[in-house]
Order: C-alpha cells, then structure tokens, then sequence
C-alpha cells in the first residue's frame, strides 16, 4: 500500500473524480458497503448539477431557445472545458457566449451566441454597483461646458450590446412565446440594458446613439461623442440622446464633478 | 441593555429563525412576519449593488441578521481566497451581522472550484491547515466566526481520528464558534454508522452559537442505508429527536431552518420554525 496522501495530493484526485478525468483517488476511499467510486460520483452529480443550474439561472433565454436536451449536452461540454474559478456562483458562465460560437451545431444558430451576451449582461446588470443619479443643478452647470472638456460618468448597470441578429426582439418573444417566432435575422439590433427600480430596463437604439453612448462611457469626451455618432449618421441629433440619458438616471456625474475623470 | 437597541442591532436570540431564500423576499417585505431573525447566503450578496442589496438593507433594519457562507473553502491546500475573504469583509461591515459562519470542508483545488462542500480526511495535517484558516478568517474579519460540520457521503481510509473529535479540536484549537448541523450529524451518523448521540456528547458544547435543521433524501436500492442533505423536506423526527438532545447539552440556541431545494411556501417554513420553537421553550422551561 503506497503511503498516505497529503492533502494537496487527495484533493487534486478528488478533483479530478469529480470532474471525470480519474477515479484514482477510490484507492483511499472507504466503500463502506459501496463501491467507492458510486460514493464519488455522488460528488460528481452534485457538483455536475450545482453548476447546470447557475447556467439555467444565468441564460434562461437560452435554455427557452435551444430546450432542455441541447442545454443540458451544451453545459456539461461547457463545465468540462471552462471550470469554475470562483467561489461565488454568480461569476460562472461568463465565457458561454464564445463558447456557443465555436460549437459546430450551433452555426446555424448564430444569433444563439448574441442571446447568451444578453443573458449574460442582463445578470451584470442586475448585479452592478448602486449610484446616485446626477442632480438637475450638475446637469445645468455641465450644460456650460465645452463639449470637448465635458466628460459624463455613466450609471454602473447601464451595459450594451450590438447585435447584427434581432436579439431583443427575439427575447421579448421568448418571454411569451405565441405565433410564430420571429427571424433572428430580420435586421441588427442595438442594445442598452440598464437596472430601473430594481428591474432589468432594455431598449433598443438606433446605431448613431449606441455608438455615441458607447464612447461615452469608454470615457471620451461629449464632442467625440457625437463625431462618433455623426459618422453613422448625419442627421444624429445629440440632445435627445443626452437629455434621455439623464432622464433614465443613467448620468452619475459630470467631469467638474469629483469621481469623474 | 439590549432593550435600548433597535431590534436588528440585538444579537441573535436563542429563538427559531428561518434561511432566508429569493422565492421569500418579497412576502417578507411586505407582510413582516414574525420570524426572530434570517439568515442569508453570503455570497448571494457578494455583488456590489442591486435590488437584492436594497432588499437585505431593509431587512436588515428590522431583523438580526446572519452571513452564512458555502465558498470560502477553507480547508483546501490552494492558499485561502483573499479575494473572497474581501468581499466577505465587505459585507460584515455593511451588514454588521451578528452570525458570521461557513463549513468545515473544501471546494476548491489548483484554482478550479467545485462549487460543493467536500469531504476533508479528519487527519492531523488537515486539522492543522483548518485551524490556521479559522484564525487567518477572524483576524481579517476581527470578530468570532462560526464553523460548521457539514454532512458527507464518503469518508477516507487514511483518517486519523474521527469526525467528531476534528470538530471539537477545530473548535478549541482555533477559538472560533460552532454552528452544529444537527440534520448533519444524523445524516452522517447514517452515512458513516456512528452513534449520533456520542458525536453531540464529543462537541464543545459551550462554543455553540447557532443550530442547523433541514430536510434529507433518504437513497434507496442500495445495499447500505444512504441519506442526502438536500434541504428538501421538512426535518425528519429522528432529527427533532436529536434537536432535543442537542439543545438538552448546549442549552437554548439560536436556531435555523433551512431549505433550498424545491422551496415551499413561507408558510411552512414558519410551521418548521415554530416547531423548534416547541423545542427551545421545552428546554428553557427545563433549564428554570
């Protein structure tokens, strides 16, 4: 009998009995009346089953999409190829999306991948830090700013997404499935997701205002801003865009305000 | 002078509290049921913001609250998350709990994490690394923190002492606090075939702090009796059984319920609650 493990060595071998790659580790098991390798697997099951569930939790439009048959095949691939690196469940799945894009028989799905971004960033958004809205008095004395000198903070939920696919047209089918589904690829949709009274808020965009938002909140300036927006489109009109930002609260600060860089 | 306090700033009572669960939050918010305290998953609320934050910061103002930890794997050989340890930081000093707990297991090796509470081998260098962990915890946290014993379905042919008696060590040698699972005990006790009454005798009965109750899956078709701690039914009487035992040598309790698996209505876990309930006012009428 080789000598006793250490515990790095036992739990790199339950590890590896858990995950499906040896069942090395049963030699220092007690069966106890079982098999020793029927008591690991019921770690491997619970493990198996913990993980699946925090990926339904986290693509619900997914699972709605593909069914319960592919999801479940598509998580078990994705668990084995992308373990868990967190203590905290809420960060498991984030690389879903690229995986999707490489399964070969979710080609002909190719908008899947975009519905797991929207999955995923819905979760972000839930979950992203408070902040307090900028206050009419910040927004009037931003409002004399320099464009180029004028920075905006953007609110810590407000995520987006560019999708060539009909993603949130898609989604909003998916929350009450009834006539026929829409073609994902009835045109590109441009997505902003923000948290409003503690919900998930989604809308769609044209391209120049997604574009325009985007650079903001990469942190360029209100002038680049709307060069960027004007690019797309001519005809962009920069105040709408602005006023509705600060509207919906998603204006946390200005750059003559502390926090604001 | 905990009669001059705000009723969340009181520590927990020896009274029958219930985990609280996503499915809840809402009927408690509105409804405020008459529960002595909740108890809430840390890591649920390991996120910056959101509406489970501003749900928790109104619960919190009118209940004591408990941080009960499933992630910290605090006896894996990987060095301790101090990541995790932050934000568990993070969260005691916005919440001020007056629990703060997680398990005597692993879940987490070379960076890979398996998301469950595992087994450890109850063997002095696995006692050693437990005990240093529980240390390292309260001095980052700066206040007692509670273990707990959690239930297993295997158990290693190199163990040098048993469950129990690695409990009890962990436990005085690190100075720390027990939160005694008692569907636990039972749950092992027929998994591993000891006497579940010896085990609780063998606790340090003067470091517990809190209680566990649950609900178990009992496997059948297999040649040994096997239970699973599924947090999916109501407490089993043999449970309640060894409850009495549990409060007979640590004294009343405070006292949880737990449930996480195909959740029921608030309704019944308030019955299970006050059925503890039954039980520490037994035994606080025993004790007068």
């Amino acid at each position: 009998m080789p000598a006793a493990p250490r515990l790095h060595e036992l739990q790199q071998g339950f590890a590896a009995a858990v995950l499906g790659r040896s069942d090395d580790v049963a030699a220092w098991v007690d069966g106890a009346g079982l098999d020793p390798a029927a008591r690991l697997r019921i770690y491997r099951n619970a493990v198996a089953a913990t993980l699946d569930a925090a990926l339904h939790d986290a693509f619900p439009t997914v699972h709605a999409l593909v069914g319960e048959d592919f999801f479940e095949a598509m998580a078990a691939r994705y668990r084995e190829q992308h373990p868990s690196t967190c203590g905290n469940l809420q960060s498991f799945g984030g690389a879903l999306p690229g995986f999707i894009e490489a399964i070969p028989r979710a080609r002909s799905l190719g908008y899947l991948a975009d519905i797991a971004r929207l999955d995923w960033l819905r979760q972000l958004t839930v979950l992203a830090p408070d902040a307090a809205p900028a206050d009419a008095r910040a927004a009037a004395d931003a409002a004399a700013v320099e464009p180029r000198r004028l920075h905006l903070r953007l609110h810590p939920s407000l995520h987006l997404l560019h999708s060539r696919w009909a993603v949130l047209t898609l989604w909003q089918w998916c929350q009450s499935p009834g006539g026929p589904a829409p073609r994902p690829d009835r045109g590109g949709e441009s997505v902003l997701l923000w948290r409003d009274g503690g919900e998930v808020a989604m809308a769609a965009v044209d391209p120049a205002t997604f574009h325009c938002i985007e650079v903001l909140a990469a942190g360029g300036d209100v002038a680049a801003a709307h060069r960027a927006a004007m690019d797309l489109d001519a005809a962009f009109d920069l105040q709408p865009c602005l006023r509705d930002l600060l509207v919906q609260g998603l204006v946390v600060a200005f750059n003559n305000q502390e926090g604001c860089t | 002078m905990s009669f001059l306090l705000p009723q969340a700033q009181r520590p927990i009572p020896a009274a029958a509290g219930i985990g609280l669960r996503a499915p809840h939050i809402a009927r408690v918010l509105q409804e405020r049921p008459p529960v002595p305290w909740f108890e809430v998953h840390s890591e649920n609320y390991f996120a910056a913001g959101g509406p489970m934050h501003a749900a928790l910061e109104r619960i919190r103002a009118d209940y004591p609250l408990s941080l009960h930890g499933v992630g910290l794997s605090l006896g894996s050989s990987d060095a301790l998350d101090v990541a995790h340890l932050a934000s568990l930081r993070r969260l005691v000093d916005r919440y001020q709990p007056a629990l703060v707990s997680d398990h005597i297991c692993w879940g987490a090796i070379g960076g890979i994490h398996l998301n469950d509470l595992l087994p450890l081998p109850y063997t002095a260098e696995a006692l050693a690394l437990m005990v240093s962990r529980v240390q390292q915890v309260q001095d980052a946290l700066g206040r007692e923190f509670l273990v707990e014993n959690v239930s297993s379905y295997l158990s290693f042919r190199h163990a040098d002492m048993p469950e129990s008696a690695f409990v009890a060590e962990l436990v005085r040698r690190s100075g720390c606090g027990l939160l005694l699972d008692v569907n636990n005990v039972y749950v092992n006790s027929v998994n591993h075939g000891f006497d579940p009454g010896e085990y609780l005798r063998a606790m340090p009965h003067a470091s517990v702090r809190e209680i566990h109750l649950a609900g178990f899956l009992r496997k059948d078709r297999l040649p040994v009796p096997l239970l699973i701690d599924s947090h999916s039914r109501p407490v089993a009487d043999e449970v309640w059984a060894l409850y009495r035992e549990a409060l007979e040598l640590c004294g009343p309790q405070p006292t949880l319920i737990e449930w996480d698996q195909d959740i029921p209505e608030l309704e019944v876990l308030l019955a299970e609650a006050a059925r503890a309930e039954e039980e520490l006012h037994a035994c606080r009428t025993a004790i007068a």
